[in-house]
C-alpha cells in the first residue's frame, strides 16, 4: 500500500532522513520505534507533505505520492494523527471532528464514522460541545485519533499516541488503537516510543536511528532483538 | 569582509564621503544639488532605523517621531530665541536621544508586531499634537545678514556637503557600532533574545541603547532636513512616508549592515525625485509608489536587501574557489589527532557540590512537568540526565538557568540560592548552556558566534576575540573560525555551540541534547570534545533522550520519567534497573526478557 | 455649563460614539479576520478601506439618475456592492503578492519571514495610496445622501432640557454594519467553509493533514477581511468626504480596536472598534477636535503596554 525508497529529508541543509526504505502492505500494523531525534516525526511530516523530500519516491497505492499537493493527500486517504495531539484548541470536539471528516470520504460516510468513533471512545460523545483545548491529555489524543478516523482512511499515521501521557491513560490508548486496528480494514504505521507494546501488537517493525533504518523485520524477528535494547540503552 | 579592520573600513568610507562630495560638487542647477542633499539624509535616516530595527530586530514603524522632533525642535528654537542651527542641531539630536529612551521603556515590554503597531502610533499621535498646537507650516526665517550663523546658503552645494559629512559620521558609527560588543549584543538579540540572554547578555539595557543611539541620529538629521527646505509640516516630518523611507531604504540595499541604507538611499532616493520631477504632475503620488514598488520587490525577490544577495553571491564564489576540496578531511584529521591524546580526568568528588537542587516543583497549567526533584551536581563531573520525551529535562534546565522560577524549592549554585536572577547574571556566575534546537547567528562567521559567548568576561574586544579563538580550537574548530555558521554541518554546529557556551568561561556547562541526531562517526567527535572539557575542569550536565551513546561519557546518570528522579547512578546500575527498563521499553519488554 | 447641558452632550458624544463605533467595529472584524486565520498584520488595510470607499462612490455613480431602490437606499446599495468588488481585488493581491512570504511556506522561513509579511503590506499600503491618487485624483468626493441631513429626535427629556438628535443616515450605516457582522459571525460558526478556516487558524499543520488546502484558506480570509472593512468604508463615504490618503487616518483606529478586542477574535475586535469610537466621540467632551486621534492613539498605546492579549481577549502570542 505504501512503498518508500531510499527516502532523504532534512531542515535546511541538515539531514535528518538518509535513505529510508520502508513497506507497508494493506492491513498491516507496522511499527517504526528509535530513539529521539532518529527522525521518525520527519518521516512522517514527510508522507504528509509538510518536508519537501531531498531524494528518493514515495509510492501510495502504486501512485507517486510525491507529485500529489499535501493538502490533497488526506483526500487520498490518508490520515497523519500528529505528534503532540495538534488538535484544534478552539474548536469544539464536534467541530474538530467535522474537520476530520473534510475528506470526501469522510463526508459520505459521516453518520458510521461518528456512531463507531463514539462507541470507540464514549468520552467523545459526552464532550462532544466542549473546546478541544479544554480536554485533558488523554482525551486530547482520543480526539485526535478520531479525527484522523473520521476521515474514513485507508491508512492511518500514528505518531507517538502515548507521548506525554500518565502510564495508565497510555495502556488505554494503546488497547483502542488496537482494537480499532483489529475491528476495521485500515493499515496502520504507528511511531511508538514504548518499544514493546508497539512491537507486541505490530506486523512488522522498523528501527530507525540517526535517519536510517538500522533493523526491520517481523513481529518475531524484532522481539529478541538485542539491537533495540541497545539503541535505547547503549549496553 | 566584517573581517577587515577598522582602519580600513574608515579608509573606504572617507573615500566614498570625499567622492560623494566631489560629485556633488558638479551639481550645477538647485534640484540636483537637493537631490545631492535628500540622498544622505534618507541614508542617515536609514542608518539610524538601522541600529535599533536592523541590529536588534525589533522593527519600528516610527522612526518619524524622532525625525519630526528634530526637525520642529531646529525650527521654533530658530524662531523663537534666533538659536543658530549649528547649535540646534545637535541639540535636536540629543532631544531625540532622550525621546527614545522615553519610547522604548514602556515599548520595549512588546516583541513582534506588537512593538511595530506601536512604535507606529508615536509619530501619528504627535503630528496630531502639532497640528493642534497650530504648527501647521513653519517657515524658517530668511537671515541674510547671518548666512553662515544660520545656516543659509547661496550655494546649495554646502548643504550637500554638510548632509555628506553627516552621512559619513553616521557610517563611521555604524562601524563602530557593528564591530563592537554593542553590535554585536544586537545581533544576538536579534537571532534569539533568550539564546543571548542565557549568553550573559543583559538584553534591555542594550536595547535601550540601540533605541537612544537611533533616536539621537534620526533627530540630528531631522533638524538638518528642516534647515534644508525652510518650511517645516507636520505631515512631511511625522508622516508615515518618513518613518516608510527609513525602513525602505535600508530593507532595499540591506538590512543590518553598514552599506545598505547608503545603497539603498543612492537608488531609491533619486529615482523618485526624477520620476517626481519627470512625470509628478501626470502621476502625483510617483514618490510613494516608486517606495512601495520597491519594497515589494525586494521582499518578494532578495528578502534580506541587495548587499545581502550580492554578498551571498561572491561568498559562494569565494567558498567554491578556497574551500571546499580541503575543508572536511583536514579537520577530521586535526580532530582525530586531538582526541587520541586524552588527558586523564581529575575529579574532586569530596568537594562542594556545583549545582544542588533541593525538591523542586514546577508546573504549567495543569500540566506538572517536574514533580519534588532533588539531586546534586559534583564539581568535575559529567552527569547525565535522561528520560523519555516529555520527562521535565528540558524544564529543568530552564530553570537552571534561570528562564523560569520554580514553584517550590531551592536551588543553589555553589552554595548560593539562584532562584528568581536573570538568565545573564547566572551565566555571569558560571553557568553556560547549548540548545535543543542549534541556534548559530547565521549571518555571522564561526569566530564571531564564539566572539559573542566571549563578551561575559571579556573586558576588551581584543580579549574577547582572544578568549573566542581559544574555545574554537578547545572545540577543534579553528580551521572553521571563518567560514558562515549558515553553511556548517550539523556535527560542526554542535561543536560551535559548545565553543560559545565555552567562550563565558563557564563552571558548569548545560548541555541540551548535544548529541541527537548525530550518526556514529560524528557523535563520537563530539564525545570527544565533551571529555576533553571535563578533563580541564568543566562540570558537564547531558541531556539525552537515550542512553546509548551516553553510557561511554558519563560518570553518574540521573533518569527522570513523568517529572521525577526514578533512578541515579552509575550507568551500569542504571541500564539495569527495572524501572527504567519498563519507562523505555515498555513493561512487556521485561517480562519477554526476564 | 449647567447639568443639564453637560448630559445632553455626554449623551449626543454617546450616541455619536456609538453610530461610529458600529462602523469601526465592522472594520476591524475585517483586520482581525486576516490576523486570526494568516497571522499577519495587513498594513494595507487601511487602503482597501479607501478602495473600498471609491468603489462605492463609482457604483454610486453608476445607478445615476435611475436610483434602482430610491435616492435614499442608494448609499447603502452601494457600499454593499464595495464588498464582493474588493474581496475580488484582495484575493488577487494575495494570490499575486501575499501568498509569496505567508502560509506553511512563510513559517518555514527564520524570524525575518515574520517581519517580511508586515513590510510586504506597507509596500502594498504605499502603493494603493499613491496610485489611488493618479487614479481617483486628489480632490475629495463623497457620496451624498438624504439621510445624512437629516435627523431623529429623541426628546425633550427631563423636563425639556435635554434633546438628542440621531443621525438617520448614520443609524443606517450602523445598523447595516452589525447586520454585516452578525451575518459573517455566522458564517464562520455555521458553514463548513467558517470552520474549515478557523480550523487553518487554529493549527495550519493539522489543517494540511484534514485535507484543508491552507493556502486557499488564506486566500479567502485576506478577501473576506479587506471586503468587510471596504463595506465599513463604503457605509463611512456617506458620513464625509475623502481622499486616497484616507486610510492612514483609520489605519490605527483599526489596530487599537483590534488589539483592544484582542487580536485575532472576530467578536472582540467589533467591540473593541465600538470602544474605539466611543473613546473618539466621548473625547470631545474635554479635547480639541484635533486631538480626537491623539486621544486614540493614547488609548491604543496604554492598551499595548499594559494588556497586549486585549480587554476582551484571551490571551494571545505576543508575535
Amino acid at each position: 500500500m505504501l512503498e518508500i525508497r531510499g527516502l532523504c529529508a532534512g531542515y535546511g541543509g541538515v539531514p535528518v532522513l538518509n535513505s529510508v526504505t520502508i513497506r507497508v502492505e494493506s492491513g498491516d500494523l507496522v511499527a517504526i520505534v528509535g530513539p529521539n531525534g532518529a527522525g521518525k516525526t520527519t518521516l512522517f511530516k514527510t508522507i504528509s507533505g509538510i518536508v519537501p523530500p531531498t531524494a528518493g519516491a514515495i509510492r501510495f497505492e502504486g501512485a507517486d505520492l510525491l507529485a500529489v499537493a499535501p493538502s490533497s493527500r488526506a483526500h487520498l486517504g490518508i490520515a497523519h494523527v500528529p505528534e503532540g495531539r495538534q488538535v484544534f484548541a478552539s474548536l469544539t470536539v464536534r467541530e474538530n471532528l467535522e474537520m476530520g471528516a473534510y475528506t470526501e470520504a469522510g463526508r459520505r460516510a459521516w453518520k458510521e464514522n461518528l456512531e463507531r468513533i463514539y462507541s470507540w471512545f464514549p468520552v467523545l460523545a459526552q464532550r462532544a460541545k466542549a473546546q478541544a483545548g479544554a480536554l485533558s491529555g488523554g482525551q486530547q489524543q482520543m480526539l485526535a485519533i478520531a479525527r484522523g478516523l473520521a476521515s474514513s482512511p485507508k491508512l492511518l499515521l500514528l505518531d507517538e499516541p502515548s507521548l506525554g501521557l500518565a502510564p495508565a491513560v497510555a495502556d488505554e490508548i494503546f488497547e483502542r488503537i488496537v482494537a480499532i486496528h483489529s475491528g476495521s480494514a485500515v493499515t496502520v504505521l504507528l511511531v511508538e516510543q514504548r518499544v514493546a507494546e508497539a512491537l507486541h501488537f505490530a506486523d512488522r517493525g522498523y528501527v530507525l536511528e540517526a535517519g536510517r533504518v538500522v533493523l526491520e523485520g517481523s513481529h518475531d524477528e524484532l522481539r529478541n532483538n538485542d539491537r533495540i535494547r541497545q539503541a535505547y540503552l547503549g549496553m | 569582509m566584517r573581517q577587515t579592520s577598522f582602519r580600513r573600513q574608515a579608509l573606504l568610507i572617507a573615500t566614498f564621503g570625499l567622492a560623494y562630495a566631489v560629485a556633488a560638487a558638479f551639481a550645477q542647477n538647485s534640484y540636483h544639488q537637493l537631490i545631492m542633499t535628500v540622498v544622505p539624509v534618507w541614508a542617515v535616516m536609514g542608518l539610524a532605523w538601522n541600529v535599533l530595527s536592523g541590529y536588534s530586530g525589533f522593527v519600528s514603524f516610527g522612526h518619524a517621531a524622532f525625525f519630526g522632533l528634530g526637525a520642529y525642535f531646529v525650527a521654533l528654537t530658530q524662531i523663537g530665541w534666533g538659536l543658530s542651527p549649528w547649535l540646534g542641531i545637535p541639540c535636536a539630536g540629543v532631544l531625540g536621544g532622550l525621546a527614545g529612551l522615553v519610547v522604548g521603556i514602556p515599548t520595549f515590554r512588546l516583541r513582534g508586531h506588537y512593538f511595530a503597531l506601536a512604535m507606529l502610533a508615536y509619530p501619528l499621535a504627535l503630528l496630531y499634537v502639532f497640528e493642534w498646537l497650530g504648527y501647521q507650516e513653519l517657515a524658517l526665517p530668511m537671515r541674510r545678514d547671518a548666512p553662515l550663523a544660520s545656516m543659509q546658503f547661496e550655494d546649495h552645494r554646502i548643504y550637500a556637503w554638510l548632509a555628506a559629512a553627516l552621512m559619513i559620521g553616521a557610517m563611521l558609527l555604524t562601524a563602530l557600532i557593528e564591530r563592537s560588543r554593542f553590535g554585536m549584543s544586537l545581533l544576538a538579540i536579534k537571532q534569539d533574545e533568550a539564546a543571548a540572554e542565557a549568553a550573559g547578555i543583559r538584553t534591555l539595557a542594550w536595547k535601550l541603547k540601540a533605541i537612544t543611539l537611533s533616536g539621537a541620529m534620526a533627530g540630528t538629521v531631522g533638524g538638518f532636513y528642516a534647515v534644508v527646505l525652510l518650511v517645516v509640516t507636520p505631515a512631511a516630518v511625522f508622516g508615515m512616508l518618513v518613518s516608510a523611507q527609513a525602513l525602505i531604504v535600508t530593507m532595499f540595499g540591506g538590512v543590518g549592515t553598514l552599506w545598505g541604507p547608503v545603497i539603498g538611499a543612492l537608488v531609491l532616493v533619486p529615482l523618485s525625485e526624477l520620476l517626481y520631477a519627470r512625470l509628478g504632475n501626470v502621476i502625483p503620488g510617483i514618490q510613494g509608489t516608486v517606495f512601495g514598488i520597491a519594497i515589494v520587490a525586494v521582499t518578494l525577490l532578495a528578502p534580506e536587501g541587495v548587499f545581502w544577495k550580492v554578498k551571498d553571491l561572491l561568498w559562494r564564489l569565494r567558498a567554491r574557489r578556497l574551500f571546499a576540496p580541503r575543508m572536511q578531511s583536514a579537520s577530521a584529521a586535526a580532530e582525530s589527532a586531538a582526541v587520541a591524546e586524552l588527558p586523564v580526568r581529575r575529579k574532586d568528588r569530596d568537594a562542594a557540590p556545583v549545582f544542588e537542587v533541593r525538591s523542586v516543583s514546577k508546573a504549567f497549567g495543569g500540566l506538572q512537568a517536574l514533580r519534588d526533584v532533588s539531586m546534586k551536581v559534583l564539581r568535575g563531573e559529567i552527569l547525565g540526565i535522561i528520560g523519555p520525551n516529555g520527562a521535565g529535562k528540558t524544564t529543568f534546565f530552564n530553570l537552571l538557568n534561570g528562564y523560569i522560577r520554580p514553584d517550590r524549592g531551592q536551588i543553589l549554585l555553589e552554595g548560593k540560592n539562584i532562584v528568581g536572577r536573570r538568565p545573564y547574571e547566572i551565566c555571569a556566575a558560571g553557568v553556560g548552556r547549548t540548545f535543543q534546537v542549534v541556534r548559530p547567528f547565521r549571518r555571522m562567521t564561526v569566530l564571531e558566534n564564539v566572539v559573542v559567548g566571549a563578551y561575559v568576561h571579556a573586558a576588551s574586544d581584543e580579549q574577547a576575540r582572544s578568549v573566542a579563538e581559544e574555545s574554537l580550537s578547545q572545540v577543534g574548530l579553528r580551521r572553521e573560525a571563518q567560514l558562515l555558521a549558515g553553511g556548517l554541518s550539523n556535527r560542526q554546529l554542535r561543536l560551535l555551540e559548545l565553543a560559545r557556551a565555552l567562550a563565558g568561561k563557564p563552571k558548569v556547562l548545560l548541555l541540551d541534547e548535544t548529541l541527537a541526531g548525530l550518526g556514529g562517526g560524528d557523535a563520537e567527535d563530539v564525545i570527544a570534545v565533551i571529555r576533553r572539557l571535563a578533563a580541564q575542569g568543566v562540570t558537564i550536565v547531558i541531556i539525552e533522550h537515550t542512553m546509548q551513546a551516553m553510557v561511554r561519557l558519563v560518570d553518574r546518570f540521573v533518569v527522570l520519567d513523568n517529572g521525577a528522579v526514578l533512578a541515579a547512578g552509575q550507568p551500569a546500575d542504571v541500564t539495569r534497573d527495572p524501572a527504567v527498563i519498563d519507562a523505555y521499553l515498555g513493561k512487556r519488554w521485561r517480562v519477554a526478557h526476564a | 455649563m449647567s447639568a443639564a447641558q453637560l448630559a445632553e452632550n455626554f449623551l449626543q458624544a454617546l450616541t455619536a460614539g456609538l453610530l461610529t463605533g458600529a462602523l469601526y467595529g465592522l472594520m476591524c472584524v475585517g483586520l482581525s479576520v486576516i490576523f486570526g486565520v494568516m497571522r499577519v498584520i495587513n498594513f494595507a488595510q487601511g487602503d482597501f478601506m479607501m478602495l473600498g470607499m471609491y468603489a462605492a462612490y463609482y457604483a454610486f455613480g453608476l445607478f445615476g439618475a435611475h436610483t434602482v431602490f430610491g435616492a435614499a437606499a442608494d448609499p447603502y446599495l452601494a457600499a454593499l456592492l464595495a464588498g464582493p468588488a474588493i474581496f475580488v481585488a484582495g484575493v488577487l493581491v494575495h494570490k499575486l503578492l501575499v501568498s509569496r512570504v505567508t502560509g506553511i511556506r512563510g513559517s518555514a522561513l527564520e524570524s525575518e519571514g515574520h517581519y517580511a509579511q508586515l513590510i510586504l503590506t506597507l509596500g502594498v499600503a504605499l502603493i494603493l495610496q499613491n496610485g489611488g491618487l493618479y487614479v481617483f485624483g486628489s480632490a475629495p468626493v463623497s457620496i451624498p445622501t438624504p439621510l445624512s441631513s437629516s435627523a431623529w429626535e429623541i426628546g425633550p427629556l427631563y423636563r425639556d432640557r435635554i434633546e438628542i438628535f440621531v443621525n438617520q443616515g448614520q443609524t443606517v450605516a450602523a445598523a447595516i454594519a452589525v447586520a454585516a457582522v452578525l451575518g459573517f459571525v455566522l458564517l464562520m460558526g455555521g458553514s463548513r467553509l467558517g470552520k474549515s478556516l478557523r480550523a487553518a487558524a487554529d493549527n495550519p499543520e493539522a489543517a494540511v493533514y484534514m485535507g484543508i488546502d491552507v493556502d486557499r484558506a488564506h486566500r479567502l480570509a485576506f478577501g473576506f477581511g479587506v471586503a468587510m472593512t471596504a463595506i465599513g468604508g463604503g457605509l463611512l463615504a456617506s458620513g464625509g468626504p475623502f481622499q486616497p490618503y484616507v486610510g492612514l487616518e483609520y489605519v490605527i483606529v483599526m489596530y487599537a480596536g483590534v488589539v483592544l478586542g484582542g487580536l485575532g477574535s472576530v467578536a472582540g475586535a467589533f467591540f473593541g472598534g465600538l470602544t474605539i469610537g466611543l473613546v473618539q466621540q466621548l473625547s470631545t467632551l474635554f479635547l480639541p477636535n484635533q486631538l480626537q486621534n491623539s486621544a486614540i492613539f493614547v488609548v491604543f498605546l496604554v492598551i499595548v503596554l499594559l494588556r497586549p492579549q486585549g480587554l476582551f481577549g484571551r490571551a494571545a502570542r505576543r508575535t
